[in-house]
């Protein structure tokens, strides 16, 4: 019921958009949006006989009645921002409220030769790389794009600061959702950092369809990281998904730190030779909480590198799955292409379903992949005891090393150190002498 | 009027899973002594060291354990560590996430907690792992670096015996700590313990082989069979297990009683 419900409620969305775009009907941008629509009224909504979605029934989601919106509803005055992140390193700003660029709650680099930064338009209607066919979140994402924003790079630019994509979703008139896009285009030889987060701002419950393309053109290099660390009401279903050039590098780190419900899809495409992709991974969860992240690697061209680390700490009632994809297509010899994913259970209550699957059609290639799920390791603990770590001391230190190992793979230094410390923050609130 | 021991082992039966072990361990160290324990694999040497360092799986049965008069069987690995017991272990554990340094100086601050010291200054504390490092021929690099995640044989074995510079205990045990160990190796860790050897500490070696009592030169030998001290004499009783084997000392030795 919820279930068709949703999607009726984007078509109605639509309509109204559809009405108000008048000449612009067949421009490039509202085409690609009828196309999304008529993909999603195709697919419908997953149920957990998809097998994507196999762990994770959207039913109870979706059954919040989430209302889309486009743009504020009301102001977001700067110090509701300024409570959302509070970080000591500067960044360039870019907020998304219900997914429309807001200029003046953003701080944009004033260099437009370097970096060019705008909505999406006829002109730039998407990146095409998220499918609006594979991908159901994406092809509601699509149906409703409006505003978003676009950030190019330019060719052999190097940029220092962080571009902080700040989305929030308004809750104030009742449970929304909000269709917040991002399109990163690295022309050859950029290089950038980009980290995306996502809140809910009101007292009713917010879902985040969101979708982020990166498309690394030859020679270029991103470090992508997005944190979802929201409040209680908070929902997010988000697909990144990025095409990697000749010589281009992509790292993708995705930490799960806080809200109700995260779905997290990353897909990289390594399509031309040498080409490299890192994904990292990092979950902390507790009371009911639920992080369902799937990764895709699709090494699509010979001598590209991937490696994927991801972890994660389930407290309390929490959930997590790992579904991890690797393809090694027939053109693609010499590949190498590692994959880990490891978790600790911190309760009896608490479940995690991990599974790799490894797809290989070339010959020679190296491809490994590695799943634990247990308990923290005795003999570690005793190691720390026998050299006068007190034992919750010990338990909390490995437990803390435990996720944050992940973050050690983070280059800028701000970043990684506002990651350890919301694990630690997070690990700091709970008992360790169960 | 002589001093209490260092350490002092009286009639200790211990074992694991109700399988006894240990059969009555007898031992008296003194402060600036070197004690080895040898004996044949299964004689109960790794459940001596188990026993010491408070592994929870091993049971005492009877008979007592103290360090400078204080009872050690009551306390935890922790406590026994803040009050001066070290353990060198034979396989010291990687651990991900954790970096030499960070837990090193977790450590060091823990021990001077205990003993009613300040923490040390951070530049102070760098200073002091430089120096302890330099003993053991370690690289800085290993400072940063996932505690033995990755470490050779040799690296692990000379990160424990950096530890136990840092940490400056009153007992070391040293578990078969040449196992694994090239002849460089065992040189550098040998002159490493030798070095922090004073007259207010002591060593326990335990080994299976005399190679390692070349270096570092017991006072005392014990031969552990069945899980009982059999024998127990000066040095040269090492050279003369590794020239005749253990059999002889089990042909001598009382049988299961």
């Amino acid at each position: 019921m919820a279930m068709e419900h949703f999607t009726t409620v984007i078509e109605g969305a639509f309509a109204i958009l559809n009405e108000r775009v008048n000449g612009a009907s067949n421009g490039a941008l509202h085409t690609a949006r009828k196309n999304a629509l008529a993909n999603l009224l195709t697919t419908g909504m997953p149920t957990p006989r998809h097998e994507e979605w196999k762990y994770t029934n959207l039913a109870p989601i979706l059954a919040n009645d989430f209302l889309p919106a486009i743009g504020p509803s009301l102001p977001v005055t700067s110090s509701i921002l300024e409570g959302l992140t509070r970080w000591d390193f500067d960044t360039w700003r870019i907020v998304l409220v219900n997914g429309v660029m807001q200029r003046d709650l953003s701080s944009l680099p004033p260099d437009a030769t370097r970096i060019a930064i705008e909505e999406f338009s006829d002109d730039v209607p998407g990146g095409h790389i998220a499918s609006t066919e594979a991908y159901p979140f994406v092809a509601v994402n699509a149906s409703l794009l409006s505003g978003g924003v676009v950030i190019r790079i330019r060719a052999n630019s190097i940029i220092d600061t962080p571009i902080h994509v700040c989305s929030i979703v308004q809750t104030d008139v009742g449970n929304t959702i909000s269709m917040p896009r991002i399109f990163v285009q690295l022309e050859h030889h950029a290089v950038c950092t980009v980290i995306e987060t996502h809140h809910t701002v009101g007292r009713s419950k917010g879902l985040s369809a969101s979708v982020t393309e990166i498309d690394c053109a030859e020679g270029s290099s991103v470090a992508y990281t997005k944190i979802l660390d929201d409040g209680t009401n908070g929902h997010h279903i988000g697909t990144t998904a990025v095409n990697i050039a000749r010589s281009a590098k992509a790292v993708a780190t995705t930490a799960c730190l806080d809200g109700a419900f995260v779905r997290n899809d990353v897909i990289m495409r390594l399509n031309e030779p040498s080409a490299e992709a890192y994904l990292y991974g990092v979950s902390v969860l507790n009371d009911a909480q639920v992080a369902d992240n799937h990764t895709v690697v699709d090494h699509a061209a010979p001598h590209c590198h991937s490696e994927e680390l991801y972890k994660g700490l389930y407290d309390g009632r929490s959930v997590g799955v790992f579904n991890g994809k690797i393809f090694v297509r027939e053109d693609a010899q010499k590949t190498t292409a590692y994959q880990s994913n490891h978790s600790l259970l911190l309760s009896d209550n608490a479940v995690v379903n991990a599974k790799p699957q490894l797809e290989i059609w070339a010959d020679d290639v190296k491809c490994s992949h590695g799943a634990t799920t247990g308990q923290l390791n005795e003999e570690a603990v005793f190691y720390l005891q026998s050299r006068g770590i007190g034992k919750d001391e010990a338990r909390g230190l490995l437990t803390y090393a435990f996720a944050a190992d992940v973050a050690e793979h983070i280059e800028h230094a701000g970043v990684r150190e506002l990651i350890e410390r919301r694990i630690a923050e997070k690990l700091n609130a709970r008992q360790f002498d169960r | 009027m002589t001093t209490a021991p260092l350490l002092q082992i009286t009639d200790l039966h211990a074992g694991i899973e109700d399988k006894e072990i240990l059969k009555g361990i007898s031992l008296t160290v003194r402060a600036g002594e070197v004690h080895a324990i040898m004996g044949p694999n299964g004689s109960g040497k790794s459940t001596m060291a188990s026993v010491l360092a408070g592994r929870e799986e091993y049971q005492v049965i009877s008979g007592s354990v103290s360090l400078n008069g204080k009872d050690v069987l009551e306390m935890s690995p922790e406590d026994r560590a803040r009050e001066g017991v070290f353990m060198a272990f034979q396989y010291p554990v990687e651990i991900p996430g954790v970096s030499t340094a960070n837990f090193v100086k977790t450590a060091v601050q823990e021990m001077r907690k205990h003993r009613g010291l300040p923490p040390l200054e951070p530049a102070a504390f760098l200073a002091l792992m430089r120096e302890k490092m330099k003993l053991v021929e370690m690289d800085q690099q290993f400072l940063s670096r996932s505690l033995n995640e990755g470490f050779s044989g040799g690296e692990k074995k000379r990160n424990e015996i950096f530890q136990m510079a840092m940490l400056e205990p009153a007992l070391a045990v040293l578990d078969e700590t040449d196992s694994g160990l090239d002849i460089d190796a065992l040189r550098i860790v040998a002159e490493g313990v030798n070095a922090l050897r004073t007259k207010d500490n002591a060593v326990v070696v335990i080994t299976h082989y005399q190679r390692l009592l070349n270096y570092i030169v017991p006072d005392v030998v014990h031969v552990l069979w069945n899980g009982r001290i059999v024998r127990s004499g000066g040095k040269e009783l090492a050279v003369e297990l590794e020239e005749r084997g253990y059999d002889w000392i089990k042909n001598e030795s009382p049988a299961e009683v």
